[in-house]
């Protein structure tokens, strides 16, 4: 079993599943929050909830917890950096999270223990590290070409249609390094969320509401009202157009030649 | 002479299982109307049912029956067996027996703690009144069928050195084929075959070549761990495997060639283990693209010629036809975003492109390391040719240096973005006939089709749908949260069930009593025809 532990761990969430929209399902991209309380754990504690860890969650949040192949990154969740001794993290592990797929588990409160500690330690080391994951450098990254870059973000890409160098991408390269910033130019997700997708709604009654989508399914669409309150609808009953700013970059997924991608990330890195 | 034995066979498949009654294996050649005895229903792993109580005009009438959420109980990934009236359902180190028509349990085994991998679980297989648990901790526990007590125990593989079992066995005969996973070591892949009464090894399969061997083939390529049971074909008494991706997963480098048997479908002599023949979808894999998905056999007219085919969606994106006599491709073509191939060779498999290998500086691929599609179970529906499954179009971001060394993994690997579709696939042509969006993210449901025109899945937002085969459209739906399998079907009583898990729980659906029989054919087939309601 430690023999595992030291080969190289599966590397990250190819199946990221679930809905990119909530955060807590979107591994990486972000900085990571900061523990709001300080705590320590005895490398006995660690040990321990890394043999638990890696044959319970393993799979799923990676051996490391910084994600598998369907479970998010721990060592950026909130819950993660909120909990102190597993007063979040426990809950949610008994309880399950069954709507994106995590199983309740039953586990004795000396189980839970260890692996909290473990959470913890990984959280701790983790954030030592600057942007990506693994050993994946950003100066592994930047192989473009500035101008094909600035070029093909004007022309090709299409990108300079939302986007612009001095408006929201300024300081881009400053707030985002490396992994981060290539895999938030590749499809935006986790924190600050993108802009949502806007839904123009007519109701029955012919009243037209335009407002940020909360979520969506074949059968009903939901809004977040000017309170921030979700409000359902069945598709049926009304008229709907989504428009969602994420889906030119999903189409342009199919676009990119690789030189593409390194040129557009080379030329957003210098956007400091 | 064989036509006698076959009328014998259907005869006895006609006889419905009762109470107590031992299953012999040759129940498996024509498997009861009121039971699911196998992970895949039956030897063709089509996951397609005669039953048509159910059809696109009264599905809505369907309603639950019971819910099983048994204490422990966690998302069901595995596909549950009912036979005598009994349904068995795992998770990892777990098997509850429940009445399949009250979803009461009736016993429950929990395997010993252990700290091996807990990946998730297939299922259970049923030999005669003996059902099968594959533990994480890669033991095979025989117990009895009635009431769960323990009768051998026997070990599949080392799980200290980094294998793990989840799988649900193949019985042949008193063959218990069993397969294991793997993937952060360097370890051979290996599909065991034990006795169903006594435990005792028969033999074994190693897709690449165990520590020792002479005159290796797979290039230094270990693991194409067989991770997901098979299926069979009696006339040819051949065994059909997919194996999964070779190690280490993303450093190709450190493997050159094609590294066969990975990546692969192999054709296994059932009695012996011995390979007949290999077809590679995934030649020198780099991407975790296992081709363990089911490969689906149908009898079928091809081009014009009645041939015995064999079908795999495969995890990197594309849809093989083979002759499952000889595995010699018949057609290949891409059901999903695909860019690692630079075409099609004259043995029918993709290229790999060696552009699109992991890279320092990362390089963008289609599918994701989840794939186009992956383990949950397609379905073949012979009425219209289609072949169902669960589809994916992602994208994500593959890295290979130096550093990362040549043991397990050796990389790194992102997803991007994920779109997920049930699609339906023309078997003659591979043309789309229809793709029925099912949300973003990867999708977690396998698909059934009957008889009467339906397809049951589900989709990312927690719905068991059904639609109409023919065209893909939603005839209902109910939310019981996500689904990590296919359901299933069986005849009780007169009437249609269906089972499925979704979230932490399994249910039982079958149409109201008071529901209109209006629009339900005449079903052909006698025993599992639609009782005369109202």
């Amino acid at each position: 079993m430690m023999a595992q532990q030291n080969g190289q761990p599966p590397a990250a969430p190819g199946n990221a599943g679930g809905n990119r929209r909530n955060p807590a399902t979107t591994p990486a991209s972000r900085p990571a929050p900061r523990t709001a309380t300080p705590q320590t754990y005895s490398a006995e504690e660690v040990r321990n909830g890394e043999a638990k860890f890696a044959a319970q969650c393993g799979f799923c949040h990676g051996r490391d917890a910084a994600g598998g192949e369907t479970g998010p990154d721990l060592t950026r969740s909130q819950l993660v950096a909120d909990d102190n001794r597993g007063d979040k993290i426990g809950p949610l592990v008994r309880a399950g999270v069954p709507d994106k797929g995590m199983p309740a588990f039953e586990l004795s409160t000396a189980d839970l223990n260890a692996i909290v500690a473990f959470i913890h330690d990984r959280k701790t080391k983790t954030e030592s590290l600057v942007g990506g994951r693994r050993s994946v450098d950003p100066g592994d990254l930047a192989t473009g070409d500035v101008e094909a870059g600035r070029k093909y973000f004007n022309g090709a890409g299409g990108c300079s249609g939302c986007h612009s160098p001095a408006g929201d991408l300024a300081g881009i390269a400053s707030r985002y390094k490396g992994l981060v910033l290539l895999r938030r130019m590749l499809y935006p997700s986790g924190r600050p969320a993108p802009k949502p997708a806007t839904v123009t709604l007519t109701l029955a009654s012919g009243e037209t509401i335009k407002a940020p989508l909360a979520s969506e399914d074949e059968f009903s669409i939901a809004i977040l009202d000017p309170q921030g309150k979700r409000q359902t609808y069945e598709k049926t009953s009304v008229k709907f157009k989504i428009d969602n700013p994420l889906a030119a970059h999903f189409d342009q997924l199919g676009k990119y030649t690789d030189a593409d991608m390194h040129n557009v990330y080379t030329y957003l890195d210098t956007l400091k | 002479m064989r036509n006698i034995v076959r009328s014998l066979i259907t005869l006895l498949a006609l006889c419905l299982t009762a109470p107590g009654q031992a299953i012999d294996p040759k129940l498996l050649l024509h498997p009861p109307a009121d039971s699911w005895l196998t992970y895949h229903g039956d030897y063709s792993g089509r996951r397609h049912s005669s039953l048509a109580q159910i059809t696109p005009e009264n599905v809505t009438a369907l309603q639950q029956v019971w819910k099983f959420q048994p204490e422990g109980g966690r998302g069901f990934k595995s596909s549950p067996i009912v036979a005598n009236g009994i349904l068995y359902l795992t998770t990892p180190d777990n098997i509850w027996a429940a009445d399949v028509r009250t979803g009461k349990e009736l016993w429950h085994y929990k395997n010993r703690q252990n700290d091996a991998f807990h990946i998730g679980h297939r299922g259970t297989a049923i030999y005669k009144d003996t059902v099968y648990l594959t533990t994480p901790d890669c033991h095979l526990i025989a117990l009895n069928a009635r009431d769960g007590k323990v009768k051998w125990d026997v070990v599949i593989a080392d799980s200290d050195k980094g294998y793990w079992s989840t799988h649900a066995p193949l019985i042949i005969g008193n063959h218990v084929l069993v397969g294991v996973a793997g993937d952060f070591d360097n370890l051979p892949g290996l599909l065991k075959s034990f006795d169903g009464d006594t435990g005792k090894l028969q033999w074994t399969f190693y897709s690449t070549p165990p520590p020792g061997s002479k005159d290796s083939i797979s290039g230094g390529a270990t693991g194409g761990q067989m991770w997901i049971t098979g299926t069979y074909d009696p006339d040819l008494n051949l065994v059909y495997v997919g194996t999964g991706n070779p190690t280490p997963v993303l450093n190709g480098g450190a493997r050159p060639g094609d590294n066969p048997w990975t990546c692969s479908i192999v054709a296994l002599n059932a009695d012996t283990g011995k390979l007949v023949w290999g077809f590679q979808p995934s030649p020198h894999d780099t991407h975790d693209w296992d081709a363990v998905e089911v490969p689906v056999l149908a009898d079928a007219v091809f081009n014009g010629q009645p041939r015995k085919l064999l079908m795999q969606a495969s995890r990197n994106g594309y849809f093989f036809v083979l002759d499952r006599t000889n595995g010699k491709s018949l057609l290949t073509v891409p059901f999903a975003a695909v860019n690692w191939a630079k075409g099609i060779d004259a043995q029918g498999r993709p290229i790999p492109d060696p552009a699109k290998y992991p890279s320092r500086s990362g390089v963008l691929v289609a599918p994701n390391e989840g794939g186009a599609t992956n383990y949950r179970s397609p379905s073949f529906d012979p009425q219209t040719g289609l072949f169902i499954v669960n589809a994916a179009d992602s994208y994500g971001i593959y890295f290979f240096k130096p550093e990362h060394g040549s043991y397990g993994w050796a990389g790194a690997d992102y997803g991007v973005a994920e779109r997920s579709f049930l699609r339906a696939i023309d078997y003659r042509t591979g043309k789309i006939v229809w793709s029925h969006p099912i949300g973003e993210g990867a999708g977690s449901a396998g698909v059934l089709t009957t008889d009467s025109g339906l397809t049951f899945s589900g989709d990312n937002h927690g719905n068991f749908l059904a639609l109409r085969t023919s065209d893909g459209t939603t005839v209902w739906h109910e939310n019981i949260g996500r689904m990590g399998n296919a359901p299933v079907t069986l005849e009780l009583d007169g009437k249609q069930y269906l089972l499925v898990g979704g979230g932490n729980a399994l249910y039982a659906f079958r149409l109201r009593d008071s529901a209109p029989a209006s629009g339900a054919p005449a079903v052909p087939g006698g025993h599992h025809g639609a009782a005369a309601r109202q």
